[in-house]
């Protein structure tokens, strides 16, 4: 008995210590690479992942395989969704799973990002304010019941009037909405409407179950959502997975995917979510940054991919009288001081492209003459300086949020370097996000901060929105004024000419490109890990459809 | 006993209340939710419109006021973040948090009692200097570094165990081992210290003069007398092991109540805040209270 205890005993200790001392050893070393040379943990790790990859080949892929064999997909995401409510979420990572359960109106090319009809048969537009939509007549819920116009009607009026509601003030000015049989809906818009299609293809306008809500209630519907999407809802364990299963009456066939099963696990630590993908546990990986890359293209089996995505990087210039930045020749200084290239390549690694717009390729009323481009003189920006008075230099402060965006405190860093060059003494103020969305929210942002914005519409008009005179985006934030600007934008808004609308907005983008309210740095990149047995193209909105995402 | 026990209970009340407020004062303090529930383009329009149908225009005492006659009534209200009942999106992480607690501890149960006795038997010995030298390493290593290595070491590399997530019984392990290193660490560096201490006593010498073998002196003898204090700082670290756990919930992917607490606290989601401290407060509290009963039944000179 004696010697039994003690046997197993001393085999407890000789597993831990030897377990203990292998993993102690290794701290050591990562620390000192990332100490010495941040480029050089990059290639190490690739080493190590490369060697032990070699021997794990088989069974990666074989993982893989068996999950493709049971035709289940299976996407691995940084955070997970928040709710199954699709008017009150304002979240990319929510929409990215909705759209696999419900269905819209009109849906966005996966390439082109143009709208396109989708549940919609037929659509005019009778009048500037009125539009008439019919459904196509083979659309059901995963309960059965058909979709008719009445359960379109209940779900715009739903968040049209309940002003509680997060999408409220995106779809406030659909205005009135009327049933004018079965399957056709007449909405009289607020006025006319012209990004009124973009505006049924995003975030929150896919359409709710009319009688099942009201028949269970919304807390109901909630825990078990309906739509007329090509997956049904099967679980959904929060803050780890969401599963969901094919919908075999799906009205654009049995064959719209191949996948029996779809899987979004929420994994939040980014080492762990490429650990799942070199495992074959997981075909795709998102929002990858730049020291995992090599580890997912050195292994066999995985690659990374970077695409466009509709978010971009800038950095906001108060121009309230009195404010240094008030002076035109002081922002056009910073901007030509700043190397946008050098942060596109080397912080970002390649993951952003410069930019002189908002309003990026993909969006309707872009300028493409303002993007992939960019303006740095250093030379100019310390003589702009000298004639605003200027030459003994100047001292500015930049608000930056820290750990929001890819790569978000290194741009700050950098452009606080940059700056310095050319005379001006940054004070950079660090925030986490919470308090920095509270300045920028309360209007007590500096000279500069820094921020990331999207545009889930796709249109001009959400880009845009930021720069007339009393935009409360703008007024108490940047002070910008420019009357070309507030008139042409306005004109726009209800300009039912798609070709006239478009060189509105491209001008105001030429004149804000010269004025600076924003001083835009680059448009974002999204990277992804991806298995070699999936095709796959990521989206400009940044949505997974799972039928996009094909067997090789 | 009885007594005690409806003593303890009654002492529970003003625990939680003051908790309560605590908490309450310094998410309030910490700022407003609306900021980060709206996107970037939301006006100080529609922030107003949100703060009030949320309540969150009120002062203070009156938001407090509201809050406390709820809760006592069991509604924690609703969460902003997912529009549900804050409670019960709490409660569906027990299960998880359970699990992993448990797992823990009798991982570093299973690890620190033998090593704790074999080194205090063994004392100034190699044996016993490699135990201690090695529970001082458990101790310094972060649980997120751990975690890290076990994933690449034992999950990516070797593909032994699951890489994250929650299911399996393989699935438990490395985010148990991660999380009870530690904890085995501090239980062996005190087992070793309590039976050292034991076994210098006066009755240990008598037994053993008696001529009573060594094992059972060890074992019956020493070993029950130095379980209080163990018993005492398993309690404790089970209490952390509830709440705590966040480093490695998130590493792993584990879907506990210490990862939605995180996220709660980053969007200064109340209701989750509240409802998740106050039932970890409370198994605290329960956890305390058994090893209270537990001490009595391992020395029944204790009396309550």
């Amino acid at each position: 008995m004696k010697m039994t205890l003690k046997r197993s005993v001393g085999g407890f200790s000789a597993l831990s210590l030897a377990f203990l001392v292998a993993c102690g050893g290794n701290e050591e070393n990562n620390n000192t690479t990332n100490v010495a040379d941040p480029e050089d943990t990059n290639d190490n790790a690739a080493e190590e992942t490369n060697n032990n990859a070699a021997g794990n080949e088989d069974n990666t892929e074989a993982e893989a395989e068996e999950l493709l064999e049971d035709s289940t997909l299976v996407l691995a995401m940084g955070t997970d969704m928040v709710s199954w409510d699709i008017h009150d979420h304002g979240n990319t990572s929510t929409e990215a799973v909705h759209v696999n359960v419900f269905d819209y109106l009109f849906k966005r090319d996966s390439e082109t990002m143009e709208v396109e009809p989708h549940l919609v048969a037929d659509y005019e537009n009778i009048e500037d304010d009125v539009w008439e939509f019919t459904l196509h007549d083979d659309i059901y819920f995963h309960n059965g019941d058909q979709m008719t116009a009445e359960d379109v009607k209940f779900t715009f009026d739903r968040v049209i009037e309940d002003d509680t509601l997060s999408e409220h003030s995106r779809f406030v000015q659909l205005g009135e909405i009327e049933v004018v049989d079965d399957l056709t809906v007449r909405m009289n818009t607020d006025g006319p409407q012209p990004s009124l299609l973009n505006r049924l293809a995003g975030t929150g306008a896919s359409i709710l179950p009319k009688e099942y809500i009201e028949e269970n209630g919304m807390d109901h519907f909630l825990s078990e959502p309906i739509g007329s999407g090509p997956y049904e809802f099967d679980e959904w364990a929060r803050d780890d997975r969401v599963v969901l299963t094919k919908f075999d009456d799906y009205f654009l066939g049995d064959d719209f995917t191949e996948w029996e099963e779809v899987v979004f696990r929420a994994i939040p630590e980014t080492s762990t979510r490429v650990g799942e993908l070199l495992t074959g546990n997981a075909h795709v990986v998102t929002d990858i940054p730049p020291n995992e890359w090599s580890r997912i293209d050195d292994n066999d089996g995985t690659r990374h991919i970077n695409a466009d995505s509709n978010r971009e990087m800038l950095i906001i210039t108060r121009q309230t009288e009195g404010v240094a930045t008030s002076d035109p020749r002081v922002v056009e200084a910073i901007d030509l001081a700043i190397d946008n290239e050098a942060i596109t390549e080397q912080v970002m690694q390649g993951s952003g492209t410069p930019t002189r717009t908002r309003v990026t390729p993909g969006n309707v009323g872009a300028n493409e003459d303002l993007y992939d481009t960019f303006v740095y003189d250093q030379d100019r920006a310390r003589e702009l300086l000298a004639e605003a008075g200027y030459e003994d230099g100047l001292e500015i402060t930049m608000q930056s949020p820290q750990g929001r965006y890819l790569m978000d405190s290194d741009i700050a860093e950098v452009i606080v370097g940059m700056l310095s060059e050319v005379g001006i003494t940054v004070d950079l103020q660090f925030l986490e996000w919470s308090q920095f969305i509270e300045h920028y929210q309360n209007n007590t942002n500096e000279e500069l901060m820094l921020l990331g914005l999207a545009s889930s519409l796709f249109d001009a008009a959400q880009n845009l929105d930021h720069y007339t005179t009393t935009s409360p985006l703008n007024e108490g934030r940047m002070d910008y004024s420019n009357e070309e600007v507030d008139e042409l934008f306005e004109a726009a808004l209800v300009n039912m000419d798609p070709d006239e609308r478009e060189q509105q907005y491209q001008r105001i983008q030429e004149i804000l490109a010269e004025e600076r309210p924003h001083i835009y740095l680059h448009s974002i990149n999204m990277n992804y890990g991806v298995s070699d047995l999936v095709d796959y193209e990521p989206r400009q909105d940044e949505l997974y459809y799972a039928n996009e995402i094909t067997r090789r | 006993m009885k007594r005690f026990l409806i003593q303890r209970f009654l002492q529970l009340i003003p625990v939680l209340i003051i908790m309560t407020f605590i908490v309450f004062s310094l998410v309030y303090v910490a700022g407003d939710p609306v900021a980060l529930m709206l996107p970037e383009e939301a006006t100080a329009e529609d922030v107003a419109r949100v703060q009030e149908s949320l309540g969150l225009n009120e002062p203070f005492h009156v938001q407090y006021g509201i809050f406390l006659m709820n809760a006592v009534q069991g509604d924690f209200g609703q969460s902003y973040r997912y529009n549900q009942d804050a409670m019960s999106i709490v409660l569906e992480r027990l299960p998880a948090t359970f699990e992993l607690a448990a797992a823990s501890m009798i991982f570093a149960t299973l690890i620190a009692i033998p090593m704790g006795i074999w080194s205090a038997t063994r004392r100034n010995t190699f044996i016993d200097l490699f135990i201690t030298g090695s529970s001082v390493l458990g101790k310094a290593m972060p649980n997120f570094w751990l975690g890290i290595m076990f994933i690449l070491i034992l999950a990516v590399n070797t593909q032994l165990f699951p890489v994250s997530g929650r299911g399996t019984f393989m699935h438990v392990v490395l985010p148990a081992i991660t999380l009870g290193t530690a904890v085995a660490a501090e239980m062996t560096r005190l087992t070793r210290s309590n039976m050292i201490e034991i076994l210098q006593q006066d009755f240990v010498r008598t037994a053993k003069a008696k001529g009573v073998s060594n094992g059972i002196v060890t074992y019956k003898h020493s070993f029950r007398n130095a379980l209080i204090p163990v018993v005492t700082i398993m309690a404790l670290q089970t209490s952390t092991l509830v709440g705590g756990a966040i480093v490695t919930e998130q590493v792993f992917a584990w879907p506990g109540i210490g990862q939605l607490l995180v996220q709660a606290v980053n969007a200064r989601d109340m209701a989750i805040v509240q409802a998740a401290v106050f039932l970890i407060a409370i198994l605290v509290i329960v956890i305390n209270l058994f090893a209270d009963i537990l001490y009595r039944l391992l020395d029944p000179r204790i009396k309550y």
